[in-house]
C-alpha cells in the first residue's frame, strides 16, 4: 500500500466561468478503520484562495501550517495579499526543497486571480511539479476514479450552480468506488464577490 | 534566531528533514509514491541559422496521463531554450536555477552568455548530485560563435551533437533524425525533421503523447510555438452530462460575501521593461 | 430403477463407452474436471509447504494477491432459531468492485453459508458443499446436519492449509437437533457456538452484538440487532458498506427478512437520534 492511501482522502477542483471549484471528502481514517468525519482537507488561506492536501493526514496538517507561517510572512514583508500564481510557486518551491524526503501530500490551489478575477487551478506532485490545466485537477486516494468522472462530466463555462452539481456529482461517484474515501463532502465554490461552501448529504459507508 | 515558538525561514537549499521518517516508513512497508514523470519524446537539430529543439506535451504519473498539455521547453535566457525529460520536477527546477543564474551572470558580464557556460552549469549541479536529480536534458542556443546543441545526462555527461533526441520516446526519434536529418538544411526542413521525429515519439512511445510544441532559436530572434501541431485532437462530445440543480442533496450551506472595499487597476504597458541599471 | 424408466432405458440399451478427446485432455491436467474436491496444484513436491515460498518476491515482500476481500458478516443462535446478517460490499485493494454481493449463499432450504475472506474460494467451496448435501440427501433420504455438512467442508480446507486458501465461514441451519450454527475457517477450524462475527469489520459488530445479544430475543429484536451491527460496521469500516441482508432459520427452513441499503438505515437512525436529544 502506498502511503498517499494510508489514511485516505480526495480533493477535486474545477474551473467555471469567472468562478472556481473545491470539493474534498470528510475521512480521517487508519488504513480500513474510519477515525473521524471531520477532517479538513481544503483549507482558506485568502479570501479567494484555497489550498485542498490530500495525502498523509499529518503532512497535510503540517504542510498547512508551514504554508500559513510563510504566506504571513511574505503577507508582512511586502503588505499585498498573496495571489494563487504566487502562492502556488511558494507550494512548489517548499515540496522542491524536500526533494529527497518529501512530504506524502499533493496539493491543489485554486482561487480567483486579483484585480482580473481570473479562475486559477493547479495541481502539484508530492516534490512540486505543477500543472495549470484548463478544465480539472484531482488528487487523493480516487485518482483514477476522479479522472474518469470529471472528463465526462465537466464542460467549459459552467455558471456557480452547475458548477457545484457537477462538482459534488463528480466527486461522489468517485469516491463512492473508493473504499479509502468518502463519509460526508464539503465544496467550496468561489466568486468574485462570495463564498459559498456547501457539505453534502452522502453515503456513509 | 530560531526556536520552538518562532521558528526561523528556512535556508536555500534541499532540506533532508523528513527522510529518516520516510526511510522508517519505507521499511515498514508503505511504498513511496510515484513523482511525475514527463515520460517523454525531446530532440533538437542544427540547421543553416540556428537550433530547433522539439517535444511532446505528455506528463504521466505511473500509468495516468497527469498533465496533457505541459511545456518540456524551458526558458533558459533569451538566446537559449532547453528540452527537460525525466523527473518532471527536476527538470522545472534545475532549468530555473541556473536560468537565474544566466542572467545573474548576463548582468554581471554585460555580454549575451554562451551556451557553453549554461551546458558547464548545468552538467557540473547534475554531477554535484550524481544522478538523483533525474533531469535529461536538451540545451541549445545561438551565441557568436554559432550555434550550439548539447545533451545532458542526469549524472552529469554532456555530448555535443549537431542532433539528438532524450526521453522514453528517444529511440523513435532517433529512427527519424537519423534518416532525416543533413548538415545545413533550411529553416522549413528542419521544422519538419523535427516534427516528425516527435510525432514518431507521440504515436510509438506509450510515455509520450497530445502535442508537438517547436523552438527555433537562430540569431537575435527566437519564435517558440506551442502548440506546432495537435497530434492527438481529441473528438467533440455529442452527449451531455448536466446536472439538474438540486440533484445533489445539501446538508448545510453558508455563503461568506466577500466586500471589495476598493479596486484599482493599474494599467501596465506591454513595452515597459524592469528597470535592471 | 425408477430413473431408467423415466430416461427411457430398457435392457437393451447400449452403454457406449463416453470417450471424449478434449475432456480426457483437460482430466490428464486437472482430476477437478472430474471431482470437485481436486484443486489443480503447482507442478512440485508438497505444496503446502512449497507453495508459501512463491507468496514472498525476490526481495522479500509478500507478493500482493488483489482479489475481493473485506467484509462483515455476523450469525447468532438465539431462541426463535439461527438469525444471519451480512453487507454486500465486494473489494479489491481500496477499489470498491462491488456494492450488492450476495454473501449469504443458500445451500438448501435449511442450511446457508457465509462469505467472507476470498470471494472465489468461497463460492467455490460453497457450490462443493451444496454438490456434497444434495449426494448425502439422495443416499440417505434425510437431510444432511448443519454439524455433518460443517465436517464435510471443514475437512476440504484442511486438506487444503497452508496453500493460501483464504476463508472464513459460517454454517447455519436447522436438523433434528434444532439450529446449529458452526464457524469454519481456511486452517481448517471448526467450532459451534452461539454467537460469531467474521471479516474485516466484525470487531466493530462484536461490539454492538456482545451488547445487545440475549438467548431470549424475540424475533423483531434480534432482526434489529443483526441490522445494527452490520451497520455500525458498515460505517467504521472501509471495507464493509452497501447493502444489509438479514436471513432467518427456523424450524420451516430459511427466510428472507430484507435487504436494506445500509445508506438509509444510517439516515433513519441521524433522525431518530436528533429526534430524541430534541424532545
Amino acid at each position: 500500500m502506498s502511503i498517499l492511501s494510508y489514511n485516505g482522502g480526495a480533493v477535486v477542483a474545477m474551473k467555471g466561468k469567472n468562478c472556481v471549484a473545491i470539493a474534498s471528502d470528510k475521512k480521517f481514517g487508519i488504513q480500513l478503520q474510519l477515525i473521524s468525519k471531520e477532517f479538513p482537507k481544503i483549507f482558506e488561506m485568502g479570501p479567494h484562495l484555497y489550498v485542498g492536501l490530500p495525502g498523509l493526514a499529518t503532512d497535510t496538517q503540517t504542510v498547512h501550517a508551514r504554508l500559513k507561517f510563510r504566506q504571513n510572512l511574505f503577507e508582512l514583508k511586502e503588505g499585498t495579499r498573496m495571489s494563487p500564481k504566487v502562492f502556488s510557486s511558494m507550494v512548489s518551491n517548499m515540496l522542491y526543497e524536500k526533494r529527497f524526503g518529501p512530504y506524502f501530500v499533493e496539493p491543489i490551489v485554486v482561487g480567483l486571480e486579483p484585480d482580473t478575477y481570473e479562475p486559477f487551478i493547479c495541481n502539484m506532485d508530492l516534490i512540486g511539479n505543477v500543472c495549470f490545466p484548463e478544465d480539472f485537477v484531482v488528487g487523493g486516494t480516487c485518482e483514477d476514479q476522479l479522472f474518469g468522472t470529471c472528463e465526462t462530466m465537466w464542460e467549459p463555462d459552467l455558471s456557480p450552480d452547475d458548477l457545484f452539481e457537477t462538482i459534488s456529482q463528480a466527486l461522489m461517484s468517485a469516491f463512492n468506488r473508493d473504499a479509502g474515501s468518502g463519509w460526508g463532502a464539503v465544496v467550496y465554490i468561489i466568486e468574485k464577490d462570495k463564498v459559498t461552501t456547501r457539505h453534502l448529504k452522502t453515503r456513509m459507508d | 534566531m530560531a526556536s520552538v515558538m518562532l521558528p526561523v525561514e528556512p535556508t536555500p537549499g534541499f532540506s533532508f528533514e523528513n527522510c529518516r521518517r520516510n526511510e522508517f516508513l519505507k521499511a515498514k512497508g508503505y511504498k513511496a509514491p510515484v513523482a511525475t514523470k514527463t515520460g517523454t519524446t525531446i530532440v533538437g537539430c542544427v540547421f543553416a541559422d540556428g537550433v530547433i529543439l522539439g517535444a511532446d506535451t505528455r506528463a504521466t504519473a505511473g500509468s495516468i496521463v497527469a498533465d496533457k498539455e505541459c511545456a518540456k521547453i524551458h526558458y533558459m535566457a533569451k538566446n537559449m531554450y532547453c528540452c527537460g525529460a525525466g523527473t518532471a520536477a527536476d527538470t522545472e527546477a534545475t532549468t530555473a536555477l541556473i536560468s537565474s543564474q544566466l542572467e545573474l551572470h548576463r548582468l554581471n558580464t554585460g555580454r549575451v552568455v554562451p551556451v557553453v557556460t549554461a551546458a558547464t552549469m548545468l552538467k557540473q549541479m547534475l554531477f554535484r548530485y550524481q544522478g538523483h536529480i533525474g533531469a535529461a536534458l536538451i540545451l541549445g542556443g545561438v551565441d557568436s560563435n554559432g550555434s550550439h546543441l548539447y545533451t545532458i545526462a542526469p549524472q552529469g555527461s554532456t555530448s555535443k551533437n549537431p542532433f539528438t533526441s532524450m526521453g522514453s520516446g528517444s529511440l523513435a526519434a532517433m529512427s527519424i533524425l537519423e534518416k532525416c536529418w543533413k548538415p545545413n538544411m533550411t529553416e522549413e526542413e528542419a521544422k519538419k525533421v523535427i516534427r516528425d521525429a516527435i510525432a514518431a515519439g507521440i504515436f510509438n512511445d506509450l510515455g509520450s503523447g497530445s502535442n508537438v510544441d517547436l523552438c527555433v532559436i537562430r540569431k537575435g530572434s527566437v519564435e517558440y510555438v506551442k502548440p506546432y501541431e495537435k497530434a492527438n485532437v481529441k473528438g467533440t462530445r455529442t452527449g451531455n452530462y448536466k446536472f439538474k440543480r438540486g440533484t445533489t442533496e445539501v446538508l448545510s450551506k453558508k455563503v461568506v460575501p466577500i466586500i471589495i472595499e476598493e479596486e484599482i487597476v493599474k494599467p501596465i504597458s506591454s513595452d515597459s521593461q524592469m528597470d535592471t541599471s | 430403477m425408477a430413473l431408467a424408466d423415466v430416461c427411457k432405458i430398457g435392457p437393451n440399451f447400449q452403454f457406449r463407452p463416453f470417450k471424449n478427446e478434449t475432456v480426457e485432455d483437460v482430466c490428464e491436467q486437472t482430476a477437478n474436471f472430474t471431482n470437485g474436491f481436486q484443486l489443480a496444484l503447482p507442478p512440485f513436491a508438497d505444496p503446502a509447504r512449497n507453495l508459501a515460498r512463491f507468496n514472498k518476491d525476490e526481495s522479500g515482500k509478500p507478493i500482493q494477491f488483489k482479489f475481493d476481500h473485506g467484509t462483515t458478516t455476523l450469525a447468532f443462535r438465539y431462541q426463535g432459531g439461527v438469525l444471519l446478517a451480512v453487507d454486500s460490499r465486494a473489494t479489491g485493494g481500496s477499489f470498491i468492485g462491488s456494492q450488492n454481493m450476495k454473501k449469504i449463499i443458500e445451500i438448501n432450504d435449511f442450511l446457508l453459508g457465509t462469505l467472507a475472506g476470498g470471494a472465489a474460494d468461497c463460492v467455490y467451496w460453497d457450490r462443493v458443499l451444496t454438490k456434497q448435501c444434495r449426494m448425502y440427501e439422495l443416499r440417505n433420504r434425510e437431510r444432511i446436519s448443519v454439524a455433518a455438512a460443517s465436517k464435510l467442508l471443514a475437512n476440504m480446507f484442511y486438506n487444503y492449509k497452508g496453500m493460501g486458501l483464504s476463508m472464513g465461514m459460517m454454517l447455519a441451519g436447522w436438523d433434528k437437533r434444532g439450529p446449529g450454527l458452526y464457524y469454519i475457517s481456511d486452517d481448517g477450524t471448526r467450532t459451534p457456538g452461539k454467537v460469531f462475527s467474521v471479516g474485516s469489520g466484525s470487531v466493530y459488530a462484536f461490539g454492538v452484538l456482545d451488547s445487545g445479544y440475549r438467548w431470549d430475543l424475540t424475533d423483531e429484536e434480534a432482526y434489529q440487532l443483526g441490522r445494527r451491527a452490520i451497520y455500525h460496521a458498515t460505517h467504521r469500516d472501509a471495507a464493509s458498506g452497501g447493502i444489509i441482508r438479514v436471513y432467518q432459520i427456523t424450524k420451516e427452513g430459511w427466510t428472507h427478512i430484507a435487504d436494506e441499503d445500509c445508506n438509509d438505515v444510517h439516515y433513519k437512525l441521524e433522525e431518530a437520534k436528533a429526534a430524541s436529544t430534541s424532545s
